[in-house]
This record gives structure tokens, sequence and C-alpha cells, in this order.
């Protein structure tokens, strides 16, 4: 078996004292209770799922009394989340094309070719970057409905190209990006926008990786703009009907319970794929999604 | 409001006779040369029953036969005036949607819903809508801005199995409900001690609070010179949360909870949905609940129909009244004359106008039928037109659906009919707001034991009069 | 060719260049400008302005400011705010420190608590609020009474106690992001080279003094942004409050966000106070990023 090096503070030798064993051992049951608060709502609300109304209510127990899969698919059926997934995907699929051309383009600029006054722009992004767009979302809406761009994913797909945390990712990358293959480039003839989609751009593919991940993340979560923007109307996503269901109380509690495990499902899946990325490479870069 | 009075109790004796009524064939092409579209708010939602959606389709075919050049674009809509003002100034309101009857004449005096007098006129339904509702419904400039869609009066939902496990009931099988609000906390209170459920739930959250709030609040006499809020001589809007009827009625709600200790355990966080909730699943034995939403504890959270009873709303030490409101139809203020034309055609197919054919009639025993299979009980419905041909044929056909004893709803359709219980709608400004202010306060006793009644009271007064003042009396 | 017309030719290049550069960050301007910077421009415009709906009537001044501020709900959001940010330093601040050095210390495991601790921040907010809903239920059917009922307490309310309603809201907070902060501290304590534990270990020092002397200074100038960064992200709490107890009980747990969502769109429609509240809070968290970077500065130029 091969032998793990140990990074951490203790080190091998520690462990031949008693009280460093003592240490240990109650270092390992920690994380395993971190394990238990981390996945057990999980697993409750998939058991739960299987509850019908009176016993998800009234029930004192955590399991349920059948596991009946037929529960979840009614529900599915029933609020037809097959169209909302379906729209969650074209909003999320709009949403990383977006956060990855037009940011990307705007980092490729500041971080790159640093026209005369690229400055000013860098600070004001810098800026943004501490005020979160919520802030700002009455004259935003009002906006958008000046410009009749209600009921359609578009403003919310553009709204992910103007993000000045993405920015900063894309800038930070660019600058560590040696210098000497974009110059080799420029010599070769190609223009600005050329060396952006042919030499930069597969070059970052790691920061590439990490924000789209990240701007599928959110897109699939982000719910307050998509609301005001899609309202009630029929391109409404999955977040958007769960915080309809939980303002409006069109579905009974126990709907609801499955309609959240349908809404983590997709996170989930794109977790478990990309779970190496995430917690090596887009900690790495020093942020949280 | 003792014309609705009137109105009602005349629906409601009604013969059961169906009488002749004029026949069109939903087949016939009526009008070939009408060519508009119309985008319809009042869709049902994904969420809605299959039956529901399939009685929309149906409509939208019969339309199809007879107005083959009218357009009609389904786009569910779930109102809310804070949503609906930027659609109408943008101009993508739906052409039909449906508010609550405490926003016409906001909307009305903004500028912000169509003129329909004209179609109403042309429909030939002008003169047989109901006064009451024309007040709600009309400018000050005489003309009409909606329909109303459906009423409700504010009851009391009883969970039957728990009365009877309480050993509440009457020697005829009945449940003994309480009459006023005195035996409300008590029977409450005998139901907590048998059961161990709660005895009323009461959801004070958000608005819902206040707005039942405000029914019991006029039990204990907040009408007239103790009104919650009032024009005075000048014009000027003034709420009274601290007059000694206001302070009495939420001393008792304080009581509820910790004198009787008769209330749900997370009443704060309980809205409209989740007391419904709580009376279907029998977690509680009452609710104060409207005749419009029998559905909810019953069909869609379970409750069996022999189980449920719809009482009058408990009186007060000073009076008896009950909360009567409901959601009209109202339309985009862009929409063009032949696009009123549509819309009423529209509404004549979906039954809303005094009008009876073979179609309607249909659809109706089609809705009956859906609601009876539900599990719903199916109810007298408060009508909006003076017909009395059109209002007993609506009659006959809904006893024949009847799926409920009707002794345990007698006596709420009497209160109203004979005038024992006063309709009263809702307070006339800003309602909503109020409710939130009020719910803050009712949120405060149920939280807090031993909190001052009317130093909390006084604070609501102080913000609401505020936002009274910025809205309408410095504008 | 004279130097003066060379470097004509090199300037007029460097100015098509300049302009080239700029024209292909000119669609990603644009989208910052409508979506970030306009807005904002026209959140401090429309807050001095009485408005009617989207319009605006007429300008007054600081009045929705001083009739914003006036009120009790303000003062109330103000310091529940306040209090957000307290309960979140207590609960949330520590732990992912503790988390990092806890999750670094183990060997083979270390790649499975790293998954998990970093799982439940991937889940939606919206579903995971709603989710803890049912933990804190009131009645015997709510998981934690569930739970409680177990070690035979009866059941006891939780949201509907003033006291504890923001507590609660970041525990749960915490419980989303608290793993994936412990990861950024991870990554910032894999840069401490084990030989320093070595040789600190071999000096006779302690796994307590080690953490003391070593790991902890590692991170310390991390901690310090981290804990900007979580003020300023507890600062815009709303859907939490709202979706979990509505700003209750008696406002007990309203959020200056929240209030500002509620006169947006609450059913007032008063954009112009909304807009208010929304500058306030802006100003808010410039100070405190100006506190934080002249802090910053002079520890740099302490080192």
């Amino acid at each position: 078996m091969k032998k793990v090096q140990r990074t951490g503070v203790i080190r091998e030798y520690d462990l031949h004292s008693r009280s460093v064993k003592v240490l240990y051992g109650f270092v390992l049951f920690l994380c395993l209770v971190m394990t238990v608060i981390a996945l057990f709502p999980l697993i409750w609300v998939c058991l739960a799922g299987f509850k019908d109304l009176k016993e998800f209510v009234s029930s004192t127990s955590l399991l349920p009394s059948d596991f009946n899969f037929g529960m979840f698919t009614t529900t599915w059926d029933q609020l037809g989340i097959a169209k909302n997934y379906l729209n969650s995907l074209f909003s999320v699929a709009g949403s990383v094309v977006c956060a990855i051309v037009f940011n990307g383009l705007l980092g490729y600029g500041l971080g790159i070719l640093k026209p005369k006054g690229y400055g000013v722009v860098k600070k004001l992004v810098m800026l943004s970057l501490l005020l979160p767009t919520t802030i700002s979302i009455v004259p935003l809406f009002m906006n958008i409905q000046k410009l009749g761009l209600g009921n359609s994913f578009l403003p919310l797909w553009l709204s992910f190209g103007a993000n000045a945390m993405y920015v900063v990712l894309f800038i930070q990358f660019f600058e560590s990006l040696p210098h000497s293959i974009i110059e080799a480039a420029r010599i070769d003839g190609a223009n600005q926008l050329q060396t952006f989609f042919s030499i930069v751009l597969p070059l970052s593919k790691p920061i590439c990786t990490v924000i789209a991940i990240f701007a599928v993340n959110a897109a699939w979560s982000d719910f307050l703009l998509p609301y005001l923007v899609l309202r009630g109307g029929q391109l409404q996503t999955v977040m958007v009907r769960l915080f309809v269901f939980s303002t409006e109380q069109t579905v009974n509690a126990d709907t609801m319970m499955r309609s959240v495990v349908f809404s983590m499902i997709p996170p989930i899946i794109l977790f478990f794929i990309f779970q190496k990325q995430l917690t090596e490479n887009a900690v790495s870069v020093g942020i949280k999604g | 409001m003792n014309r609705f009075v009137k109105l009602v109790s005349l629906l409601l004796a009604a013969a059961l006779l169906l009488s002749a009524l004029p026949c069109t064939l939903a087949e016939e092409v009526i009008d070939a040369d009408l060519n508009c579209t119309i985008t319809l708010g009042n869709w049902p939602a994904d969420t809605a029953p299959q039956a529901e959606k399939d009685l929309f389709l149906g409509y939208q075919a019969t339309m199809a036969k007879q107005y083959p050049n009218v357009t009609l674009v389904p786009d569910y809509y779930s109102y809310t005036l804070s949503s609906y003002v930027p659609m109408a100034k943008g101009g993508t309101a739906p052409s039909i949607f449906q508010p609550p009857f405490t926003d016409p004449q906001l909307l009305i005096s903004q500028h912000l819903v169509g003129d329909v007098t004209e179609a109403l006129q042309n429909a030939g339904v002008l003169d047989k809508f109901s006064p009451s509702y024309v007040e709600m419904l009309a400018g000050d400039d005489g003309r009409i801005y909606g329909l109303p869609r459906d009423g409700y009066v504010l009851g009391l939902h009883i969970n039957i199995d728990l009365f009877r496990e309480a050993g509440l009931m009457t020697e005829e099988g009945l449940p003994m409900y309480p009459t006023t609000l005195q035996e409300l906390a008590e029977y409450g209170q005998i139901i907590r001690e048998k059961t161990g459920k709660a005895g009323l739930v009461f959801p004070a959250s958000e608005t819902y609070g206040g707005w039942l709030f405000t029914n019991i609040a006029w039990n204990f006499g907040c009408v007239g010179e103790s009104a919650l809020e009032y024009q005075d001589e000048d014009g000027r809007w003034v709420c009274n949360f601290t007059s000694p009827e206001c302070i009495a009625a939420m001393e008792y709600m304080r009581d509820l909870r910790w004198k009787y200790d008769i209330l749900n355990a997370d009443a704060t966080t309980s809205d409209w949905a989740s007391s419904h909730t709580s009376l279907g699943t029998g977690e509680a034995a009452m609710n104060f609940g409207a005749d419009d939403c029998v559905d909810q504890p019953t069909a869609n959270k379970g409750l069996p129909v022999d189980s449920f009873a719809l009482v009058p709303f408990p009186a007060g030490p000073a009076g008896r009244y009950a909360l009567a409101g409901g959601t009209c139809y109202m339309f985009a203020p862009n929409i063009t004359a032949d696009q009123g034309t549509a819309l009423m055609a529209y509404l004549k197919v979906l039954g809303k106008l005094p009008f009876l054919d073979d179609a309607i009639v249909a659809g109706m025993r089609a809705d009956y039928a859906a609601k009876r299979d539900r599990g719903a009980p199916v109810l007298p419905a408060i009508s909006a037109w003076n017909d009395e041909d059109y209002n007993a044929a609506k009659q006959a056909v809904i006893d024949e659906f009847c799926n409920v004893d009707m002794r345990l709803y007698n006596d709420f359709f009497d209160s109203i009919s004979e005038g024992t219980i006063t309709l009263k709608s809702e307070e006339p400004v800003f309602a909503q707001q109020l409710y939130r202010e009020l719910t803050s306060v009712v949120q405060r006793m149920i939280t807090r034991e031993g909190a001052d009644v009317e130093k909390a009271l006084r604070k609501a007064e102080e913000s609401f009069q505020e936002y009274l003042d910025d809205e309408i009396n410095d504008y | 060719m004279s130097q003066t017309k060379v470097m004509r030719k090199l300037s007029g290049a460097r100015f098509a260049e300049n302009s080239k550069a700029w024209l292909i960050m000119l669609p990603s301007l644009i989208l910052m400008l409508f979506f970030v910077w306009e807005p904002l421009f026209e959140s401090v415009r429309m807050s001095l302005y009485k408005t009617r709906n989207v319009e605006l009537v007429r300008y007054i001044g600081f009045d929705n400011y001083i009739s914003v501020m006036g009120k009790d709900d303000f003062i109330q959001a103000l310091l529940n705010t306040f209090s957000y940010t307290f309960w979140s330093l207590i609960i949330g601040f520590l732990l992912p420190v503790v988390l990092a050095m806890i999750i670094g210390e183990t060997r083979r495991s270390k790649g499975i608590f790293r998954t998990i601790a970093y799982l439940p921040n991937m889940l939606p907010g919206l579903a995971v609020i709603i989710l803890w809903s049912s933990f804190f239920s009131a009645e015997k059917s709510g998981v934690l009474n569930i739970l409680l009922s177990t070690i035979g307490v009866s059941p006891q309310t939780y949201l509907t106690r003033a006291e504890w309603v923001i507590p609660i809201i970041i525990i749960i907070a915490t419980w989303k992001g608290a793993g994936a902060t412990a990861l950024i501290y991870m990554a910032s304590m894999a840069g401490v080279s084990p030989e320093l534990y070595e040789a600190a270990a071999i000096d006779g020092a302690t796994v307590l003094q080690r953490v003391w002397h070593i790991l902890l200074p590692s991170i310390r100038k991390l901690m310090g942004t981290l804990l900007i960064l979580q003020i300023i992200s507890v600062f815009q709490i709303m859907y939490e409050p709202m979706v979990l107890t509505k700003g209750g009980p008696d406002n007990a747990s309203l959020s200056l966000m929240q209030l500002m969502w509620q006169y947006a769109f609450g059913g007032s429609m008063n954009y112009g106070k909304a807009s208010a509240v929304a500058v306030i809070v802006t100003g808010i968290l410039l100070v405190m990023t100006l506190i934080h970077s002249y802090f910053d500065r002079k520890e740099s130029s302490w080192d």
C-alpha cells in the first residue's frame, strides 16, 4: 500500500504520543460530525419526498411509511417540471456563453491589450466587485421593462456577460500567461481578436472551466432577476418556479419538498462530474462560487 | 351593502325551476369580421388541475368557431399590483387579468386599466350589473372598468373529526361550533385539551394576520366612529388603531395565545395555504376561511367532504360582521374597441356574463362534476348579476351536483341571506399595507407574553398614518 | 525617413491599436454599463425623486432618505442587519478555519472530506432555505423536534422566537457556505511547507503551539480579506428571511435589503424609497471597504 505523506501540522512521529493520538482521533471524529451535518439534510429531503401531505405534516418519523417513487413521478408530471428544466437549461447555456465571451474579452482588454486609459475601467470593475447586482435590481428591472425585454431570456443571458468577479478572474489569469506567445501571434500577423480566439482562449482552459462551472451554478440558482423578468410566463425556470411556489402557495408542502429535490439534482450531478476542478482549481483561484 | 345582501338572498331563495333559456349553438359563427388578438391573463397556470386546463382549451375551441378571426393568446398571469403597473406602463399587460377587489379603484384612478362600458353595452348586460359591484368597478366618471369574477364571504372552516374527538357534537351529529369569539376561545381550549391539536390555526405572516384581524376588530366594534381608517372633514385619511375597541380586539388575540393557548405553534410563519393544510390534515380544528376556498382543506389537502363544515364568522361583543371580497376581471389600458368586443365574447363563453346556453350549462355541469370528483364541496355561488332567471337556473345546476350535507353549510348561507351577519368589504384605502402593519402587532402579541397592546398598536398607527400621509394625503 | 516621421507612424499605429482594443472591449463595456454602472447611478438619481411607479414625478432632495430613515422598520432593519453580521461572525467566521484545520490533518480521506464540505455550497440557496424550514418547524413533525424527542425533549418553537430567528438564518447560511470557505483556507494553509512544522517539532513545539505560531499566522491576511467579504455578503442577506420568516416575527428578522425589496415589489411600489435604502446599503458597504483597505495598507507597511 502506498504510504500517503502527511502534510498537516501533526507529524508522523507525533502519533507516538498518546495525547496527540487522542487529538488525532478527535479530529477524525469532528470530520465525521461534519459529514453527518453536511449530508443529513440532503438525505432527509429525499426521504421526505416519499411522504404524502398528511404524513409530511403529521408524522413524527424521519422515514416515510413506504418508498413509492410514484410520488416523485406524479409531481414531475403534474407540475410539468420537464418544461422548467428545459427553460433552465436554455437560460444556463446562454448565460455560460455570455459569461465567458464578454467577460473574457473585457479581461483580455484589461489584462493583455491594456490600451491607453484602461486603468480607469479596471478600477471601476474592481469597485463593482464589491457591490452586488441585487442592490440596483430596481432600476435594472425598470431599464429592462423600458426596453421591452421582459419575458425573454436575453437580459438574463447578457447579465452574465457583465460580472465583475469573472472579469477580475480573467484578468488575473491572463496576466499570468507568458507574453512571448501572444507577441509571437502578433508578429505572425494575427489581429487582436484572432489572437484572443486562437491563442488566448485555448490557453485559458482552466480558468474557463472554473468560470463556466460558477456560471452554470449561479445561473441555475438565480431567481430574483429571473422572477422579475420572466414573471408568471411560459419561460419560468426551475428556481423561479420554486420561488413562486414559496410565495404564492400554489402547491402543497409535500410537493414542495419534491420540487426542492428536483431543483438540487442538476447541481449535484454537475458537482460530482467536476468535483476535482471545483475543490482544487476553483479554490486555488481563491474565491468561492 | 344592503343591496348586496338582498341580492344574495334573492339568489339563494330563488326557485329551482330551470326556466326556458335562450339557446345559441356553440358551433355557429357569430362574427367572422371581428379581427384582433387578445392575451388572456386568466388562463389557468401549469399547476392547475388538468380538468381546468381542458376546460379552457374547450373555451378556446368555442371561440375559434364563433369568432374565427379572433386570436386567443393564453398568457397565464398571476396578478400582483407591483408586477402589473410596469406592464401596464410598458404596454405589455395582458388584455384581461384578475385583480382582487382591493385594487380596482387604485388602478382606475391611475388610468392603468381599460374602459369596457361600450363593450358591456353592446353585449347587452350593462343594465344587469349588480349595483354593489358597479360601485367597486366604476370610476368617478361613471365608466365601467371591470367585471366581477367571483366573490367570497369570510366564515369559519371546521374540521369535524377533531370536534367529534373533543366531544363537541350536537344530538343531530352536527359539530357544536362557536357562534361568538368568546366561545371560539373556549371550544378551542377544549379541543386542545382533548385532542392535543391546535384549536385555531391563525396565519399571522405578512398580510394574512392583519387581514383576519380586521374582521375580528369589526366584531369588537371597530366600525363607524371607531373604524380602523376613515376620512376626516378635510378629506384627509386617518387611521385609528388605539380605540378601546381595537385594543380589546388585540387583547383577545393575545389571550388566544397566552390565556387559552389554542393557536398553532408556528403562527408567525403560517400563511394562507399552510393554515388550510393544518385544518385539512387534522392539525387544527378551526380556521378563518371563506366560501370560495372550501376546496383547499378538502380536495387539495385531503380532508373528506363529510368531515368539513363552513359556519358563520363568530360574533364579537359589539357586532357580527363578515368580510366580503372577491376577484374581478379587468382589462389592459390600451385595449381597442374590437378587443373589448372580443373580450366580452370570451367572457360570455366562459359563462361569466348572465347568459346561459347549452354550452355554458354543459360547462357549468362539467365544472361542478369535476369539483365533486376531486372531493371539493359544491356550494351555492354568490351572483354578480341582477337577473333572476339566470340566477335560478344556475342554482338548479348547483343543486344537481351538490355533494355535501347542506346542514353543515346552511347557517353560513342563511346568516347572509337573512342578514343576521353584516357583510363588510375591506378597509377602503391601502388595505394591504394596513394588514402588514397589523400583522406585525399580532405577531408581537403572540410571540411575547405580556406585550404592551396599546404601545404596539400606537406604533403601528403612527407608522401607517405616515404611510397614508405619504401616499394620499400629501399627494 | 526622418525621426519625427517614424514617431508619427508609430503613434499612428499605436492609436489604431488602442482603438481596436477599445472596440474589442466595447460590447462588454456596454453590458457593464447597462447591468452594473448605470443602474447604480440610476439608484442614486431615483432616490432623490418622488416616484410614481416607474416614473420620476419630481425632485425632492433627501426627502426619501429622511422618510425612510425616520421609520421604525428601517431602524429595526438596520439593527437586524448588524445583528446578522454579529451572529455571522460568531457562528460562521471561525468555523471554516476549524474545518480547514481538521480536514487538513486527515490523511487518506482528505479528498472525500473536502468534497463533502464543498457539496452544500453547490446547492441552490433557495432550495436550501426551503429545505431547512422543515427542520425548524415548531410542529411535532419538525425535523429538529423529532430529533429532540428521541432524547426526551418536548417540541420547541424556533421561528416564532424573535431572539432566535437571526441566529437560525445564519446557521443555515453557514451550513451552505462554511465548507467552501474552508477550502479556501486549506489552499492557503497548504502553502506552508511541512518542513516548517517538522523543524518546529524538533525544537519541541507541541501540536497546538505549531498551530498557533505557524499555521494561523500563515492565514492571517486571508482571514482579514475573508472577514470583509463575509461582512459584505451578510449585508446583502435578503431572500433567506424573505422565504423563511417573511421578516417576522414582528420584523425581528427583516434585513435592509429585504426592506428595499418590500418598498419596490412588496405592494407599495415606491421605487424612490427603495433606491434610498439601496444607496444607504451601498454607502455602508463602501465605508467598510475603505476601512478594510486602510488597515490592509497599514498592515502591508508593517510587513
